[in-house]
């Protein structure tokens, strides 16, 4: 199943109460972490949170989760591949 | 270094009187009661981890914990006290007994210091879970919240009138504690301390590193190739410190000596350690140092390892770092106590001293197979083996790192001392209804207005990066904008931060307790966890300022900022930091606004307040044109029933009278101390041959735990306006005091 990538930028500012920005400001394939955005490691953190809550992903080991959280295009292709069947 | 030249040794003499020995131990844990029990887990590497039974944990209460599983008041433990007081008070009764001590007639020289970070917590939570599922206000569950209230309750039951403190910095907090206590007996503030930490199980810390996905569901395996984080644990261990000399002429058996000691910080993230172990190495040189010790002396490294990925890999690296090719025997005990947290620093002081004792090394249970990102194995089984100096490790959330060395009762110790030396104002920042800089002070600082002195929006957090808006707590706000009020950012210069706190972040503790039981662990708030810890403002000004020495933040009720202030001053009377930032900060919240209300703490005079307050500390040689200078400062506890004669003795033995004129008091706050204040100001009469005039500050400010930090600034204020001595003199509601004395 695809999963918006505009709908998800804008979950993950939320999560993360990003300042001063909009969906469209974010590019799909810029990196979340380090430079990009300039998140970290608690960042990561609230994304497990929002991908259990949102989409009934469990993640217990943040290392399972790290080639996800590289750009919104990853995250939603990770999404789209561990969702479990509505 | 190992051999200091002769000329310093006959200086060094008269000192080793006063170097702090160990005459007793007391131990409470999930491995076992008391010294023997626990040396049989350990030696053995016997877990002490089961799955949790003290509170309900839907997600994860099948997984190994160290928890302790007796019936703390069938052992003596008082019942009105939290379980954090419980486990603290059975430790102290049993390391009192062990060092055969009574303190009937010289309390005065006796006092105590604890690391304990959770504190009331597990008993807090009651009463949220009572208010959010049952909608009832339970507010008794609160009564033993502070981190202190372990320190007062055991300084109330052996009557230790010298210097008490709680010092709150994470998982670190009982090896800054027993530092500082060794402080105190080294400067000649006490004979003895008691000296360790406590802390208990919280749903809080519980559900917090579950979010931190920093917990191993299989039990933690440190070093291991294969480990997946920590175990949580609670426990308590107190350590009877005391002066060499002192030992001697009551004829106590030394166990060991606490040769060194050193501190640091990361000034890194809130919860990940520097990958390089930079702050690790750095504490590790600082004790080294400390203790006049080469690397090569030391014998056994007891290290934090707690299991996580990171974390042991940077702690190998400042192992491999200080020691290269010849890292000495070391493991990590964690296995079988669990993390204690804050009590950690003081459970493995415990083994240090019996594995100098016994001549043992403690296995690492959980170590199977050698990671090649460690590169470095942990002893597998106990073995003999000749032990002369051994180091203990500790390192918490906020990069705070604190490291103790050990060392044999038949060796000489090379402990460098304290220096006397006249301490300047640089600068200071303020927040406060009316008030944000020392500049702005100039003139009486306007009443505070409404039914609370709240500070209100933060007009100063434009200055605060994208990231520390959105991310840091208000409470990490204030303190990291008066730190920047007060001091420059300057890299040539070693510096501290001690940012002590009352009761922490309110606002984001409260908030994520809410959530974990009202979604029962569900949807968790790991950005807010790593906020909630006491260390979380001190440990924040720290990344801003880049400041990598010592970091702590004491929490003592009323005299928090004091005690602030007393840990910055040594700092710089040991040559450790050129530069202390001294500082206090408390929040007001919905929690503490109603509680108070309840108890009919809050009127049309007593109003609550909040504030923060930074001063920025040097030796006076190093400052061209200070604010003001600190020339005394003195921590104690006062007799009840109070006796004000004997405070204006305490007061005037550490005081110059004669250069003082005003006694600035916490009076105008809660009811209880107002007639203590006033009796002492009228005895100061007797002591001083002159009146001093007596001005307070709560009327400005409001009342919470930090409000002598306010009074601190308003003291510089009138030093610099009336161009005399101020006294600054505050009492906690639970027994503890504080002077000092701000001069032009």
């Amino acid at each position: 199943m695809q999963i918006s990538t505009h709908e998800l930028k804008s979950k993950i500012i939320e999560a993360l109460k990003l300042q001063d920005i909009t969906p469209e400001q974010i590019d799909d394939d810029a990196p979340l972490f380090g430079t990009g955005l300039g998140l970290d490691s608690i960042d990561a953190l609230e994304l497990v949170v929002l991908l259990e809550k949102d989409y009934g992903i469990v993640i217990k080991d943040i290392e399972e989760g790290r080639p996800a959280f590289r750009s919104v295009k990853t995250l939603a292709e990770f999404i789209a591949a561990k969702r479990p069947a509505a | 270094m190992a051999n200091r030249p002769s000329s310093l040794n006959s200086q060094l003499s008269s000192q080793s009187s006063r170097s702090p020995v160990i005459t007793g131990l007391g131990i409470v844990s999930a491995a076992g009661f008391g010294t023997e029990e626990v040396w049989r887990a350990v030696a053995a590497g016997t877990s002490g981890l089961k799955p949790l039974t003290l509170f309900q944990s839907p997600r994860y209460g099948q997984i190994p914990t160290g928890e302790i599983q007796r019936d703390l008041i069938a052992l003596g433990a008082p019942t009105r006290s939290s379980r954090s007081d419980k486990l603290g008070w059975l430790a102290a009764r049993e390391a009192v007994a062990d060092a055969k001590i009574d303190f009937t007639n010289d309390g005065d020289r006796a006092g105590i210091i604890l690391g304990t970070s959770v504190g009331g917590s597990y008993d807090s939570e009651k009463f949220l879970a009572t208010l959010i599922k049952r909608g009832k206000m339970r507010a008794r569950a609160t009564r033993f919240h502070e981190c202190s209230s372990t320190v007062d309750l055991i300084a109330d039951e052996f009557g230790l009138l010298g210097p008490s403190m709680a010092i709150a910095t994470a998982c670190s907090s009982s090896a800054l504690a027993i530092a500082q206590a060794a402080e105190m007996i080294l400067t000649g503030e006490a004979d003895v301390m008691l000296t360790g930490g406590a802390d208990s199980m919280s749903r809080m810390t519980w559900g917090g590193f579950h979010s931190l996905l920093l917990v191993d569901a299989a039990g933690c395996r440190p070093f291991d190739a294969t480990r997946g984080g920590m175990s949580l644990g609670e426990g308590a261990a107190i350590l009877v410190l005391e002066a060499e000399e002192n030992a001697v002429r009551r004829g106590a058996k030394i166990l060991a000596r606490l040769s060194g000691w050193g501190m640091s910080c990361d000034a890194y993230h809130a919860t990940a350690p520097h990958p390089q172990g930079a702050g690790a190495t750095a504490a590790i040189q600082s004790a080294l140092r400390r203790a006049g010790l080469e690397p090569a002396a030391i014998d056994y490294v007891n290290a934090h390892g707690t299991g996580t990925r990171d974390n042991d890999i940077a702690e190998t690296i400042a192992l491999k770092t200080v020691f290269h090719n010849r890292v000495p025997p070391f493991s990590s005990t964690k296995r079988i106590f669990g993390h204690a947290l804050a009590a950690s620093g003081a459970l493995e002081a415990v083994v240090c001293v019996e594995a100098l004792r016994r001549q043992e090394l403690p296995p690492n249970p959980g170590f199977t197979k050698c990671d090649p990102a460690v590169g470095l194995e942990p002893v597998v089984e106990m073995r003999h083996a000749p032990l002369t100096h051994v180091m203990s490790n500790s390192f918490g959330f906020g990069g705070n790192n604190g490291v103790l060395i050990f060392s044999s009762p038949e060796t000489n110790p090379q402990t460098r001392a304290p220096k006397k030396i006249e301490v300047a104002i640089a600068g200071i920042g303020v927040i406060g209804p009316g008030a944000v800089t020392i500049k702005e002070t100039g003139s009486p600082l306007p009443p505070g207005k409404g039914p609370v002195h709240s500070c209100g929006a933060l007009a100063d957090a434009a200055m605060l990066t994208p990231n520390q808006r959105r991310r840091l707590s208000r409470l990490q706000q204030m303190a990291l904008i008066t730190a920047r009020h007060s001091h420059a950012p300057d890299a040539s210069q070693r510096v501290a931060v001690v940012i002590g706190t009352g009761l922490g972040c309110l606002e984001d503790a409260g908030a994520f307790i809410e959530n974990l039981v009202a979604k029962d662990e569900r949807e968790p708030m790991p950005s807010r966890f790593p906020n909630s810890v006491h260390n979380s403002p001190a440990g924040q000004v720290a990344i801003d300022q880049a400041a990598r020495g010592m970091n702590s933040a004491p929490t003592v009720g009323e005299i928090t900022f004091e005690c602030a202030l007393w840990q910055g001053i040594c700092q710089l009377a040991t040559d450790e930091a050129d530069c202390a930032l001294a500082g206090a900060a408390d929040e007001m919240d919905k929690y503490l606004l109603s509680i108070g209300q309840r108890w009919g703490a809050w009127n049309e005079k007593i109003r609550p307040g909040e504030g923060a307050v930074v001063a920025s500390l040097s030796p006076a040689e190093k400052i061209s044109s200070p604010l003001a200078r600190v020339m005394a400062v003195k921590l104690g506890r006062y007799r009840k029933p109070f006796d004000a004669a004997r405070e204006a003795d305490w007061i005037s033995s550490a005081v110059d009278l004669s250069k003082v004129e005003i006694f600035l008091s916490g009076a105008k706050g809660f009811r209880q101390l107002e007639p203590l204040y006033e009796s002492v100001a009228a005895a100061l009469l007797q002591c001083a041959g002159k009146k001093l005039g007596h001005q307070t500050y709560k009327q400005l400010c409001g009342e919470f735990h930090s409000a002598s930090a306010f009074g601190f600034s308003v003291a510089v204020k009138l030093a610099r306006e009336k161009s005399c001595g101020v006294l600054l003199y505050t009492l906690s509601q639970r027994g503890a005091k504080a002077l000092c004395v701000v001069q032009p």
